[in-house]
């Protein structure tokens, strides 16, 4: 059983290592960058609904993405990265068309990843420019 | 993650997963390596130093320090073969800064390098070189302002005493996971040139990371993605197009791929060629026009402002209880800094218009001025005659900063640092600028005046669609873009006003002879009928 | 009493109206391009111009071909016999219902004015817009023909517009005089149907 664990996490890492560099376990920034700036500004736009990475810190965003909640509880962040969703807005929103296929988890993590990476205290804090 | 990735099956799953739809993901060969080098045994140790990654890094790479060594990124040194004079960083005075060499802490900051904090710096040895700097993929690596060009590697306070704690880089982390140079690393220091986000360029800064398509249609995150080096062809660390060297006019076709050529790889035409429009009139404005000049409708497209004005004189004002001022404008720019003077900025600019050949040429301290007149701290050589320029677009920057008064040359300073002979600290120019011009080995007759500078970008960055081109009217309309430009005639534009004047008032006249003698005919034969 | 000739052969009247029409259109767009007014766009204004230029020439390949077959091109035969009898009744005679001093006949369907102004907007106003208007379009291949050190663009223009000016100075005249006809309408008639008619 272990060895049989171990052989297809083996080939997994490997097959990982060719198409992602071995990135594609942790979040790819860059992509939660894209997706942030394109699917959750698109509404999040404009005076009070803007909410910057850089205002709030890394521990808000960490609580935030860990309780999975949107408008105060009344929908879930989930659903907002969902299939479903980016199925929905694909025809008028080219970001969630182009990452149609990114598994919600995978895409969850990358957001975050960038939330983290621009918050006010984190490694690059960033604007919604 | 990785390592927990061989024990947690439910990880595993997740991978799988990831993986089935990895192949319809792949963005680009970017991404793509046969390397990890989390794997690197010599990557798996907590380094002190970034000097300590780079050794690591020239155990296999062992040309790569070489290479960055031949470049501008490293010497900060261009000569030049027009004018036969060194230009390049170290030498060459812009608006935005007095002069590298006593502000080097600081500087360094953009210096592919470690250590470089004063003339004692060693170019020559290797582990000198920061390669992280542009292959760091994390998005994590940061050098500190004001220490010399490395980064921090453990949380300190910094600058000492001033209450600012500045977080650590975790190299190991960074060194685990470098790759190709992304927007986000050429950005890190291209976006920021002159002190902050698009301060410099007008068609350089942060919104081009992860641009809109109207941004910038090459670089469109949702579209082309080009990274920089896509048209900034790079090989042996020689990255292609430079602002030293542009390429004003290319009049060859598109640039074949593995076609052994010394061209420019960077201009427009190496992929567009020179005859990309459906229309032939449009081609044929190619002969007069640089593809920019239609095709940047406006720079600083992005929400971010470029600095447009930078007067040094006006620095050194204090508020009420002494303490240097700092003012910001409705938008949040620093529009007054008691250290820097007082900025103006502008976004969605109109650019300014000039014939370029591809002659530049730069001011040194070494170069007599004429204080009189706005003094240009560099020069577009161009004109509508030579058949080699093009009218390119510039964002025009002007400044008031120092100059020497008997030996009229422009003027170097110590702006930066905690110490006595920084303007930053004792908001004395006189100390400053001996200590400028001391750090620069050249003389300073102690008598210093303040000069209009301006000195010219090249916009070239920033490409929109093709929709928001410029129309016809931009330029061929009573208002035109071109007005100013010497040697060309453009219709719908410039009329020919007595001729216009006499032609129209002929057929005014002749209009009015045959109503008049058409008249004279109904009045007379109205008579003649009565008769 | 009042006869009718035949004067316009079909071919003529077709040439003639198509020319009209065109160089009225050339006239508008061309003014537009010039800076004068907006009207269609500049960019429309100057696709048009540029359309109508060469349809104009087209046209033109053909009249020049039927004028020289059909021996039509001697009506434009310049004289200077009676031109002062016709300046005069323009001037004086037209208002005191002076007879018509020139008798249009098959073979003389211009009266000496006609055929000199006519001439003059084919030999002079006419190619200098044609071959202004082609070194126009042309431009961009000025200095591929090593054209470029002889010619200037603003030149070009200027003769362009001048060139434009007289043939609006023409058409204001021209079409004021086709009233002065037997009757005010009988040379534009004559025009459509091919028949004028003659006192």
């Amino acid at each position: 059983m272990k060895s049989h664990f171990s052989i297809l996490s083996g080939i997994t890492l490997g097959l990982l290592a060719l198409s992602f560099a071995g990135e594609a376990a942790d979040g790819d920034w860059k992509r939660g960058r894209v997706y942030y700036r394109f699917v959750c500004t698109d509404c999040h736009k404009g005076g009070s609904s803007e909410i910057p990475p850089n205002s709030r810190s890394m521990a808000e965003w960490k609580a935030y993405f860990q309780a999975d909640k949107h408008e105060k509880g009344k929908t879930s962040l989930k659903y907002y990265v969902s299939k479903a969703f980016r199925e929905s807005i694909k025809a008028k929103n080219q970001a969630a068309a182009k990452f149609i296929d990114v598994p919600e988890d995978q895409l969850m993590k990358d957001i975050e990843a960038f939330a983290i990476r621009g918050a006010k205290d984190g490694d690059a804090p960033a604007t919604c420019n | 993650m990785r390592k927990e990735l061989l024990t947690m099956p439910m990880h595993c799953l997740f991978a799988w997963g990831v993986l089935a739809c990895a192949v319809g993901l792949l963005q680009g060969a970017a991404l793509a390596s046969t390397a990890d080098h989390s794997q690197f045994k010599g990557l798996q140790q907590d380094f002190k130093s970034g000097s300590a990654v780079t050794k690591i890094c020239l155990e296999c790479h062992t040309k790569a320090a070489g290479e960055v060594m031949a470049s501008k990124h490293w010497s900060w040194e261009w000569p030049d073969p027009h004018s036969k004079k060194m230009l390049g960083k170290q030498n060459v005075l812009t608006s935005f800064s007095l002069g590298i060499q006593s502000n080097n802490p600081v500087c360094s900051v953009c210096h592919v390098g470690y250590g470089w904090k004063d003339n004692n710096f060693d170019f020559t040895a290797q582990e000198n070189v920061d390669c992280l700097v542009c292959h760091d993929t994390t998005g994590t690596y940061r050098k500190q302002s004001g220490m010399a060009g490395h980064p921090p590697v453990v949380a300190m306070e910094f600058p000492p005493g001033s209450g600012n704690v500045v977080k650590p880089v975790d190299l190991k982390e960074v060194a685990q996971n470098v790759g190709k140079s992304s927007r986000d690393n050429c950005g890190a220091c291209h976006f920021y040139g002159g002190g902050g986000d698009g301060v410099k360029h007008g068609d350089l800064d942060s919104s081009l990371a992860a641009p809109e398509k109207d941004v910038d249609v090459h670089m469109n995150a949702l579209g082309l993605d080009f990274s920089c080096t896509e048209c900034h062809k790079t090989t042996r660390h020689q990255v292609a197009g430079s602002r030293y060297a542009l390429t004003a006019t290319d009049v060859h076709g598109a640039l074949m791929r593995g076609s052994k050529d010394d061209r420019n790889p960077s201009t427009c035409q190496a992929c567009h060629g020179n005859a990309s429009h459906k229309l032939a009139r449009l081609n044929r404005h190619a002969d007069k026009l640089a593809c920019q000049t239609c095709h940047i409708p406006q720079y600083a497209r992005g929400g971010i402002a470029t600095k447009l004005t930078w007067d040094w004189s006006a620095a050194g004002r204090k508020d009420k209880d002494g303490q240097p001022l700092v003012e910001k404008d409705a938008n949040g720019h620093v529009v007054y800094d008691a250290k820097k003077g007082s900025f103006t900025y502008g976004e969605n600019m109109v650019p300014d218009y000039f014939w370029f050949n591809g002659k530049v040429d730069h001011l040194t301290v070494s170069d007599k001025i004429d204080p009189t007149n706005s003094v240009p701290l560099n020069r577009f050589y161009g004109s509508p005659a030579d058949g080699a320029s093009r009218i390119w677009p510039f964002k025009v920057m002007r400044a008031t900063q120092p100059y020497d008064k008997v030996h009229m040359t422009m003027l170097k300073a110590h702006t930066t640092g905690n110490d006595e002979d920084s303007y930053g600290k004792s908001f004395d120019w006189h100390k400053a600028v001996t200590r400028g011009m001391q750090d620069a080995g050249k003389p300073f007759s102690g008598q210093m005046g303040f000069v209009e500078t301006e000195m010219s970008w090249p916009i070239t960055h920033m490409v929109a669609p093709k929709e928001q081109a410029l129309s016809c009217v931009a330029c061929h309309g009573a208002e035109s873009r071109l007005a100013k430009v010497p040697g060309i005639h453009l219709p719908g534009h410039h009329a020919h006003g007595w001729l216009d004047k006499l032609g129209w008032g002929l057929a005014w006249l002749t209009l009015l002879g045959v109503i008049v003698h058409g008249a004279g005919r109904a009045f007379t034969s109205r008579k003649g009928a009565r008769k | 009493m009042s006869e009718r000739i035949y004067v316009f052969p079909l071919f003529e009247r077709f040439w003639h109206w198509a020319q009209a029409i065109l160089i009225m259109l050339l006239l508008v767009t061309g003014f537009e391009a010039h800076g004068t007014y907006r009207l269609l766009g500049f960019e429309r204004a100057v696709d048009t111009h540029t359309a109508g230029a060469w349809a104009l020439i087209g046209l033109w390949v053909f009249a020049i071909f039927w004028h020289f077959t059909t021996g039509e091109w001697k009506q434009y035969i310049p004289t200077l016999q009676k031109v002062d009898a016709m300046i005069k009744y323009y001037v004086f005679g037209i208002f005191t219902n002076a007879p018509h001093p020139f008798r249009l006949t098959r073979l003389h369907k211009h009266n000496p004015l006609q055929r000199l102004a006519y001439l003059g907007v084919m030999l002079f106003i006419g190619p200098l817009l044609w071959f202004t208007g082609w070194l126009y379009i042309f431009y961009g291949y000025w200095a591929a023909w090593g054209w470029e050190q002889y010619l200037s663009l603003q030149w070009i223009s200027f003769f362009h517009t001048t060139g434009a000016f007289l043939m609006l100075l023409f058409l204001i005249v021209h079409v004021y005089l086709i009233t002065t006809g037997h009757t005010v309408l009988s040379h534009f008639k004559a025009m459509i149907t091919g028949w004028e008619e003659v006192d």
